[in-house]
């Protein structure tokens, strides 16, 4: 008994402040240190884990599609129980509560056991949420052999979750930056849709002669805002030769003269009138609607442009994503890799049972069709004895976006605990570049040295 | 001079207050507007929704199970309300029926918590959750709210002006504490409580950061459900707005029933 009260008080400050430790330092899940792989589950061992994904904040397809594959793998593993959860959080995009969300159920002790985390917090997962590699947990064997089997992943997918030569994500969903099209415009305009614009030069010409003939909006690119993300104009960027990040990751470059040009060839676009003023919210429904000519955007949109143009009576249309003059395009990828978070080894073990089969040949043709996400598993989609063969072959618009998975270049995870506010930062200086009129270089140079005080020290 | 003056102003003010008011209810007018629209006008910009559509209506209740979600809200925000009521009222009645050591720094305790932020307080919220296992349960959403500031500062005014030879002449009578309470302060205080009890219900109604961090299953309460419309494949405004509207009803039904007492709850607590 602690009978007076300035020792009660100390005592009281000592919890406060060891609770206060343990919400911001060291999860209580802890990082994987073993060297063994962790045991097999027995035939009649019954294991209950948890999947979290912010694909299931959003109803409607989304949500039934992700609840449809759970259910499938409920019926070929009867011993494992999964209950499916969105993350928690305030933003009405569950992409954004993704992260806080992991970080308060690492800081209570009870992680998910696997975690849909996206391609940009690849590195603050490894370094400061310490998440497992599946090589530690399964062997790296065991983890090449589920990137092989009957239809391989890409080439280009399979390292998109490593760090330092280890898998620490599976990439699970993703697409790459594709330029939709409104096919009827172009006929309007007198533009051949058969023979869509190859590089920003032609797409600028194309644009011009869609708002000149239909008095509709010429292109609008989905890359250049804080809302947008940074995974679509880190291609934009790449595609121009450069890079926002060195490297070996240890020094900004998105201030560079390739990313420089890179805004400049927008802003030029918005400048001229081809391109509208419009948030991504606003830009949407306008292009759906038929009244934008050209849209550069992720394919997941493309079941939403669809319905559009079913509804409006117009022709849709894709292509591969514009280059710069000669230079070859540089598409990114988008979306998540999945992470093991738990530290139970049964529910490591079962947790993997549900990567796999997540990431296998019956779920990437469910997700293909239902949601347009990338069938990364690329050997489906020419295996006539697969269901997603004939989808593919009635639905050619996913044709680009598999085409670009062929040169992919990785959507890059700025480093250290600072890195949503790098990444803000960086944005912001694009849309106040594009859309504010602002200078390029002197805006995007400003944003870097102030974003370099934010990297981790050396 | 004073005597023209006075229905001139009058009449400004009333056009103030006018104007006021549509600025109030438009927004909700639009709310009812959009969700009437047929999914293809929901941007239109027309003041009446024509031709009339139930399709958002439609959607809405294909997407979300907007009848269990709005009675799941029903019970929070009512289990809320009356367990705050409760703990305000012990916590009014002890800090006004004896005087004691530390009173008045109880009470200043109690109002000082109104300076922690919830962003201070939420994450130790949720490991407490956590470890009682009431993650992804309503009652995960209730328990850390029991207790209400308001409400313990709003009963502590009224207890505070309560005849105190009400209270002796109940202890004369040889009547407990406790009997006390319940047979001579609640009966007194009916107007107050129920001004309090709606206040209450509403806010709780109304919040959406705790339960958004507590809750991850569809089958929560109708401010998450909302949350499900937005997409990065866009949102369905028409369903929103449908499913918006829906949402508002059971408030609007219970201000139409209890207008007088809403508006005396509100006046009250801010002149006593």
């Amino acid at each position: 008994m602690i009978r007076h009260w300035p020792a009660r008080a100390a005592a009281v400050a000592a919890t406060l402040l060891s609770l206060t430790a343990c919400s911001v330092g060291t999860p209580s899940g802890g990082p994987s240190t073993s060297v063994a792989t962790v045991p097999e589950l027995a035939p009649d061992q019954k294991v209950s884990i948890t999947f979290e994904s912010y694909n299931l904040s959003t109803a409607g397809p989304w949500t039934d599609t992700f609840n449809e594959l759970l259910d499938n793998f409920r019926k070929q593993h009867p011993n494992i129980t999964v209950t499916a959860q969105k993350p928690g959080g305030a933003s009405a995009n569950g992409v954004n509560n993704s992260m806080s969300s992991l970080q308060s159920e690492v800081a209570a002790g009870n992680p998910p056991t696997v975690a849909q985390e996206i391609f940009g917090d690849l590195d603050f997962m490894v370094d400061k949420l310490h998440a497992h590699a599946y090589d530690d947990l399964f062997g790296r064997n065991a983890v090449q052999a589920n990137f092989g089997g009957a239809h391989p992943f890409a080439d280009t997918a399979k390292p998109l979750g490593d760090v330092k030569g280890k898998t620490y994500g599976v990439p699970f969903v993703f697409s790459t930056p594709v330029l939709y099209y409104n096919a009827s415009l172009f006929r309007a305009a007198g533009l051949d849709p058969a023979n869509p614009p190859a590089n920003w030069d032609q797409v600028k010409t194309a644009a011009q002669a869609i708002k000149s003939h239909t008095g509709k909006d010429g292109v609008y690119i989905d890359c250049l805002t804080k809302v947008s993300g940074d995974w679509c104009y880190q291609a934009l960027v790449a595609s121009n030769g450069g890079s926002v990040l060195s490297g070996d990751g240890s020094k900004l470059t998105f201030a560079d003269a390739p990313a420089v040009e890179a805004v400049g060839m927008a802003r030029d676009l918005v400048g001229s009138g081809v391109m509208p003023q419009l948030t991504q919210t606003q830009a949407f429904p306008q292009f759906a609607a038929g009244n934008i000519g050209m849209f550069l955007e992720s394919s997941s949109l493309q079941g939403n442009f669809v319905k559009g143009a079913a509804d409006g009576h117009w022709d849709l249309a894709a292509a591969t994503m514009p280059q710069f003059g000669s230079k070859p395009a540089a598409p990114t990828n988008s979306g998540a890799a999945l992470f093991v978070t738990a530290s139970d080894p049964a529910q490591q073990r079962a947790g993997w049972e549900l990567v796999k089969y997540l990431t296998g040949d019956e779920a990437y043709s469910i997700i293909a069709r239902k949601i347009g996400y990338l069938p990364l598993r690329t050997g489906l989609v020419d295996d006539p004895n697969s269901s997603l063969a004939s989808w593919v072959a009635q639905n050619p618009l996913v044709r680009p976006n598999l085409d670009q998975l062929k040169r992919l270049h990785p959507w890059l995870a700025f480093p250290g605990d600072n890195y949503v506010q790098i990444r803000n930062g960086m944005l912001e200086a694009v849309e106040k570049s594009v859309f504010q009129n602002a200078d390029p270089n002197a805006t995007l140079t400003a944003a870097q040295q102030q974003a370099s005080a934010l990297m981790p020290a050396k | 001079m004073i005597e023209t003056r006075r229905p001139r102003q009058q009449w400004i003010g009333h056009v103030v207050l006018g104007l006021l008011s549509i600025a109030c209810i438009f927004p909700i007018y639009w709310m009812y507007a959009t969700s009437f629209r047929r999914p293809a006008d929901v941007g239109a910009a027309s003041l009446v929704p024509w031709p009339l559509s139930v399709q958002g209506y439609r959607d809405a209740a294909h997407i979300i199970d907007i009848g269990g979600l709005l009675l799941n809200t029903f019970t929070v925000a009512g289990l809320t309300a009356a367990g705050q009521l409760l703990t305000s009222l012990f916590a009014a009645y002890a800090l006004t029926r004896w005087r004691f050591r530390g009173q008045q720094l109880a009470y200043l305790l109690f109002v000082g918590t109104w300076l922690v932020p919830f962003q201070v307080t939420m994450l130790p919220n949720y490991i407490v959750i956590v470890q009682l296992g009431l993650l992804n349960t309503l009652a995960g959403v209730i328990v850390p709210m029991l207790c209400s500031v308001l409400g313990v500062m709003m009963l502590r005014q009224h207890l505070q002006a309560f005849p105190r030879e009400l209270l002796e002449a109940a202890t004369m009578d040889g009547r407990s504490s406790w009997a006390t309470l319940w047979t001579v302060v609640v009966p007194n205080l009916r107007a107050p409580l129920a001004s309090l009890a709606i206040l209450l219900f509403i806010t709780s109604w109304n919040e959406y950061f705790w339960p958004a961090m507590v809750l991850r299953h569809s089958r929560s309460v109708i401010q998450l459900g909302l949350e499900g419309f937005f997409s990065p494949e866009g949102t369905d405004w028409s369903a929103l707005m449908a499913a918006a509207g829906l949402a508002c009803l059971p408030v609007f039904a219970l201000y139409l029933v209890l207008q007088r007492q809403i508006v005396s709850a509100f006046v009250r607590s801010g002149i006593r």
